[in-house]
């Protein structure tokens, strides 16, 4: 086979692939991108977070995905983050998924640059790591009412290699007895 | 030479074979473990109740003059006129339509547990629920200064001061937002009760019940996470904040006020 031949077929190889990943991925982020830029289509209802989809309160607090990453998934609400109380381990990755069940809110965590707005109908994203182990704040910082000025929680960061060892409901959080 | 051939390949499928006899617990128990590592928790829903347009619309379009028939087989523990008897047994005169019926569909669904709540809310229809909720959120809040009926004794005022501030301010430090933020009168939320003239031992109770887990029917958990924040002594002064009738002397029933 001619060299010219044997390249162009490599190229349609690879111009198939590509188009292949374009048509999966393109509509995800783009969609993605767009309902965070006009609000349009939300992504979970509000008031239903407690019947059904991820935000069920069972599914709240800290999940280690099969992966080895932790993802923590939080409901803003007037006046606190469901579950208040929340434990993650240090030096990780923490993948924050937030949604409110009424007003806008803001989660952020004191003294870090971290904070993500969280507005009803949608799911906010943040990615955060801890250094060192210890207690963080976590104040609602968007005025949502009358009791705004309350609306704080926190996070307990443990040592990474403990945290593996905790009992799953241990550390799913540590607001409830 | 073809013999020799066709006796390796022999071994070879006999040992695949074992391998496949030998791995299978293998895989099996590495499935397992997987599993267990990642539990799904047990699905847990506090109510079957959602503040949807529909919903509201079915809970406040209650018939009053239907409601006030069928709270003949309530008064003789809630009262004639929503005013319990007894401590333990909530007033519902003047409470929130939502919130009646919200809990009305709760105690059916065994989402709120009560020996005697769980059986009537399963004897009445289901639309009955809007029409009590209709009747009894019409009551006055405040019996008047004439009424001569047994009414529970409130508790003595000393203890009321740290309720106070507890419903006035919260406790910032804590994360604790002011009581009256979602149960008035600065405030108010979808299906919480306004809290005005509530029995003292009934409100202990129900905290007691949300700091242990064992009353768990609020949407997203406010009250059993909040419950669990207070001490002991805070939701002892917050019941007999509310069981002295003070909510009321701050202008926040229209009644008591006009």
């Amino acid at each position: 086979m001619p060299r010219v031949l044997r390249t162009l077929k490599l190229l349609t190889v690879f111009a198939g692939f590509s188009l292949v990943w374009l048509c999966v991925r393109f509509p995800y982020e783009t969609g993605h991108a767009a309902k965070k830029l006009l609000g349009l289509s939300p992504e979970v209802d509000p008031l239903t977070l407690h019947l059904k989809g991820e935000f069920v309160e069972s599914n709240l607090g800290t999940a280690i995905d099969p992966d080895g990453s932790v993802t923590v998934r939080l409901i803003a609400q007037r006046y606190d983050f469901v579950p208040r109380c929340l434990l993650v381990p240090a030096r990780t990755t923490v993948h924050f998924r937030i949604t409110s069940a009424d007003a806008v809110h803001r989660f952020s965590i004191d003294g870090t640059d971290d904070a993500v707005e969280v507005v009803p109908g949608h799911i906010s994203e943040l990615r955060a790591q801890f250094a060192t182990p210890g207690e963080y704040k976590t104040p609602c910082h968007e005025f949502c009412g009358a009791g705004h000025y309350n609306m704080l929680s926190r996070i307990i960061v443990v040592r990474r290699n403990l945290f593996p060892g905790l009992k799953p409901d241990e550390r799913t959080n540590c607001a409830l007895p | 030479m073809p013999y020799l051939k066709l006796l390796l390949a022999i071994r070879g499928v006999r040992n695949l074979a074992a391998l496949c006899v030998l791995g299978s617990p293998l895989a099996v128990y590495g499935i397992y473990a997987l599993n267990t590592a990642n539990p799904q928790p047990p699905l847990r829903i506090p109510s079957n109740v959602a503040w949807t347009d529909e919903t509201i619309a079915e809970a406040s379009h209650g018939n009053a003059v239907r409601g006030f028939l069928i709270a003949d087989r309530c008064a003789r523990c809630h009262g004639r006129e929503g005013f319990s008897a007894s401590a333990a047994i909530p007033n519902l005169a003047g409470l929130d339509r939502l919130a009646i019926w919200k809990q009305l569909n709760d105690f059916r669904d065994d989402k709120r547990r009560s020996k005697i709540m769980n059986v009537v809310a399963n004897e009445l229809e289901t639309k009955d629920y809007a029409d009590l909720a209709a009747y009894y959120s019409m009551l006055p809040t405040y019996p008047d200064a004439g009424d001569t009926r047994a009414f529970p004794e409130p508790p003595p005022s000393t203890q009321t001061g740290a309720g106070a501030r507890l419903v006035a301010f919260g406790d910032g430090t804590r994360g604790i937002p002011p009581c009256q933020v979602c149960h008035g009168p600065l405030g108010h939320k979808l299906g919480a009760p306004s809290l005005v003239a509530q029995n003292s031992t009934y409100i202990q109770e129900q905290l007691e019940d949300f700091a242990k887990g064992d009353r768990s029917n609020d949407i997203n958990m406010p009250m059993r996470s909040i419950a669990s924040s207070l001490t002991e002594e805070e939701r002892q002064a917050l019941a007999a904040y509310y069981g002295s009738g003070l909510g009321n002397l701050s202008g926040s029933a229209p009644e008591a006020s006009r």
